[in-house]
């Protein structure tokens, strides 16, 4: 799908430019930019617009009891955009912006209501909706990016994003909840392809704005993607609890699509460490954890105490082992208290949420998933951090000139200048191939 | 109104129950009755919440069952249970007199008489009384004739050992019943106590009158019973076991599958081996409502696979056989 096109043009635009010569003054690589954090805040936004669009939309065609609870979180997280887009395009544009944008979650409701009505003409009337949003919010990426973000690709960007969300949507309607898990995957990365798309964008429109750093540096890239791995195992993890409290039919099926997440991250891993790591880290993931949440499911519906307190506790040891692990793997970089402290945070956010909900606290437990969802976001910036500072060489090439270099006055010597950009393309060449293989493998999964 | 309300006047004088003479069915008793036979609907129920399979049996054990589940098994038990105590009937066949007709529910009138259909050709099953196919016998009555010529049960004495009576439920459920004996009795000495038991067989009686009619008392003279027991090969239902669960894969420590979608299932067994061809044992239990996972810390050196279990206690063939790719 789309996923190569996105990526393809901007890689081959960065093996088009050799690096420059002077290696030895090029700072570190680091996942910590102005650039990368305007990303990384877009692919926290973006994605859970995403997530909680579905959950808001299902919910509601269900008549959920949370349903008016998913559909608030999902008004507040357009409203979170605001701030961000008035940080580069001012208060007017961020007004549009917010205007554009909240109407759109307006549409999802359309769409309910006419999935539960079976109104094809309601249905039809609210496509047509989407597609003016399509249009007009497309129209206003590439006036604010100043045609940065070609309206042509913002289009398509957009529509492929919602006609997602609607495919979500129609097959949870009929039933489909293998095809709604996989579509939801799929849907959930592109929100990380449009992220990466406009962030170059705006970096480009304003590179002093952000001190003249890459937001599409293999270490920005690093940090997004686990970004996305960490986001989307809190979404699935929350979702996937309500599903089984509820003995919903799809349950199933999120742990279908839970299990897939798990081979994304292990090959992630084993990009990063190898397959022998990635195998460790896949059984740590799995035991005391993926297992223990969906224990503490079945311990809350069998009203089972003790075991309840006994999932509770190899929460405890798994978020020791893989502090452990992480501590390990990046050779302290992480250091794995550090880890472990954040492991444990994360699964209090998980529970939280899970236990907000069977109380029937809807509000507060969206508020709960809200935080949780967000927390995944530090993981990026952190372990990313750890993996960089420990494999500078891997993720080298993030510093690279806007113009080529002036390597010849025009005496005559085809050979200097042909030399000098053979050169440099080679360690171009192979640090980017080294990044495309990563990329490929932790996005294209 | 009027046509109905003539009908059944000169009809009902047809099928006079001896029961009013006798006693039987005065309409205190027969509402006491109906209590007690509510009563003993609910015993029912209650029997099949603690029917060994949902509660104390090794299954019980093995696999937990929600509060929600076993609501649902009780339900769906109970319509078990209901179809064996019989089927609410909608539509008679009697093949060897030509009778295909409707069935109409009646009930007890305020005289204590046994209420007849509306229509001259529709048939009327003794709605308080046994249900086809359980446990009593069930009573069907007809007419013999209208005021102007043959109704729906004028042939019925032509009925003889061995004809069939087809009788069919509204989701077209049949239970066919095999002609036993005839006998007509006399109107006021009619075994009403036989007729229309519920303790024992599984039978069906059917009556319309027959002959000289009274004209004094609006009524024939006799009334003709046939005897009908049920045909029993229906009662033979082969049990299959459920299906086998799919997609069985082994990732790190998870062997995972897909869950068996029926309302039957309480779980999964997962055997293990660490030869493809070798001896599997039972290594874990998985309830239905639980994630469709088992942990192994050692999965990369074994073959599994999974069976799902009813609740009858009945396993299915295994899976295909899985290992770490």
């Amino acid at each position: 799908m789309n996923l190569k096109k996105l990526i393809v043009p901007a890689l081959s635009v960065s093996l088009l430019i050799p690096t420059a010569g002077n290696v030895q003054a090029a700072e570190k690589p680091t996942v910590n930019t102005p650039a990368s954090q305007l990303r990384a805040d877009l692919d926290y936004l973006l994605s859970e617009h995403f997530v909680l669009a579905v959950t808001a939309m299902t919910k509601s065609y269900d008549g959920a009891k949370d349903a008016e609870a998913a559909n608030k979180a999902l008004d507040q997280n357009a409203l979170d955009m605001t701030p961000a887009i008035a940080s580069v395009y001012g208060e007017e544009g961020a007004a549009e912006f917010e205007r554009i944008f909240r109407e759109h979650n307006n549409y999802t409701d359309d769409l309910v209501n006419a999935a539960k009505e079976k109104d094809e003409n309601a249905r039809a009337d609210a496509e047509k909706e989407v597609a003016e949003f399509v249009e007009e919010f497309s129209t206003f990426l590439s006036t604010a990016t100043e045609g940065k973000l070609p309206k042509e690709a913002a289009t398509e960007a957009v529509k492929v994003h919602e006609a997602q969300v609607l495919e979500v949507f129609d097959n949870y309607v009929e039933g489909d909840y293998k095809e709604a898990n996989e579509t939801f995957r799929e849907g959930y990365k592109h929100m990380y392809v449009i992220s990466d798309a406009l962030s170059g964008a705006i970096t480009t429109q304003m590179p002093e704005k952000f001190e003249n750093t890459k937001s599409d540096t293999p270490a920005a890239d690093l940090r997004s993607a686990l970004n996305s791995l960490a986001a989307e195992h809190f979404a699935l993890a929350a979702t996937g609890m309500q599903k089984g409290f509820d003995q919903k039919k799809d349950y199933d099926f999120v742990s279908w699509a839970e299990d897939a997440h798990t081979s994304d991250f292990k090959a992630a891993i084993a990009s990063i460490y190898g397959e022998e790591g990635a195998a460790q880290f896949e059984k740590v993931w799995q035991g005391n954890h993926i297992n223990a949440q969906s224990e503490i499911v079945a311990a809350t519906l069998e009203g089972d105490e003790a075991k309840a307190k006994e999932a509770k506790a190899k929460l405890d040891q798994f978020a020791m082992d893989f502090g452990a692990f992480l501590g390990a793997a990046t050779a302290e970089n992480l250091p794995a208290a550090d880890a472990e402290k954040a492991i444990k945070a994360h699964e209090d956010l998980v529970r939280q949420t899970f236990d907000q909900y069977v109380a029937g606290d809807y509000d507060a437990s969206y508020a709960s998933f809200r935080e949780g969802y967000k927390y995944m976001f530090g993981v990026g910036q952190a372990l990313g951090g750890a993996i960089v500072t420990q494999m500078p060489d891997k993720f080298a090439g993030s510093e690279m000139p806007s113009d080529m270099p002036k390597t010849g006055f025009g005496g005559a010597s085809e050979s200097t200048s042909a030399s000098a950009i053979a050169l440099t393309g080679l360690g171009s060449l192979l640090a980017m191939s080294a990044l495309f293989l990563f990329r490929r493998k932790s996005t294209n999964q | 109104m009027k046509k109905i309300i003539f009908l059944s006047i000169s009809s009902l004088l047809c099928f006079v129950l001896a029961a009013y003479n006798y006693g039987i069915f005065p309409s205190q008793a027969s509402s006491l009755q109906e209590k007690s036979k509510g009563e003993r609907i609910e015993s029912n129920l209650e029997n099949a919440t603690q029917t060994p399979d949902t509660t104390k049996s090794p299954l019980a054990k093995e696999f937990t069952l929600l509060k929600s589940e076993v609501k649902k098994l009780t339900e769906a038990q109970a319509k078990e249970s209901a179809e064996m105590r019989g089927i609410v009937p909608v539509r008679i066949e009697i093949p060897a007199i030509n009778v295909k007709a409707p069935i109409e529910q009646v009930g007890i009138l305020e005289n204590g008489q046994m209420g007849v259909p509306e229509d001259t050709n529709s048939v009327g099953w003794f709605e308080p009384g046994a249900k086809p196919g359980g446990r009593g016998s069930s009573v069907l009555a007809g007419h013999v004739d209208s005021k102007t010529g043959p109704a729906i049960f004028f042939d019925l004495k032509k009925l003889k050992q061995g004809d069939e009576i087809i009788i069919t439920d509204k989701n077209g459920a049949a239970l066919t019943f095999v002609v036993n004996k005839q006998k007509s009795y006399q109107r006021n000495s009619a075994p009403i106590n036989e007729i229309f038991q519920t303790t024992s067989g599984q039978n069906l009686n059917l009556i319309t009158c027959s002959g000289v009619f009274d004209r004094t008392e609006g009524t024939h003279e006799e009334r003709l019973v046939v005897f009908a027991e049920l045909k029993k090969e229906n009662l033979e239902k082969p049990v299959t076991p459920p299906e086998a669960p799919e997609n069985v894969e082994v990732n790190g420590s998870f062997v995972t599958w897909h869950a068996v979608r029926k309302d039957n299932i309480v779980g999964y067994r997962i055997y293990r081996s660490e030869q493809k061809d070798g001896k599997f044992e039972q290594v874990g239990s998985i309830s239905a409502h639980e994630r469709k996972n088992f942990t192994d810390e050692n999965a990369e050196s074994y073959y599994y696979y999974v069976t799902s279990i009813d609740t009858l206690g009945k396993e299915s063939k295994p899976s295909s056989i899985a290992k770490v790719k």
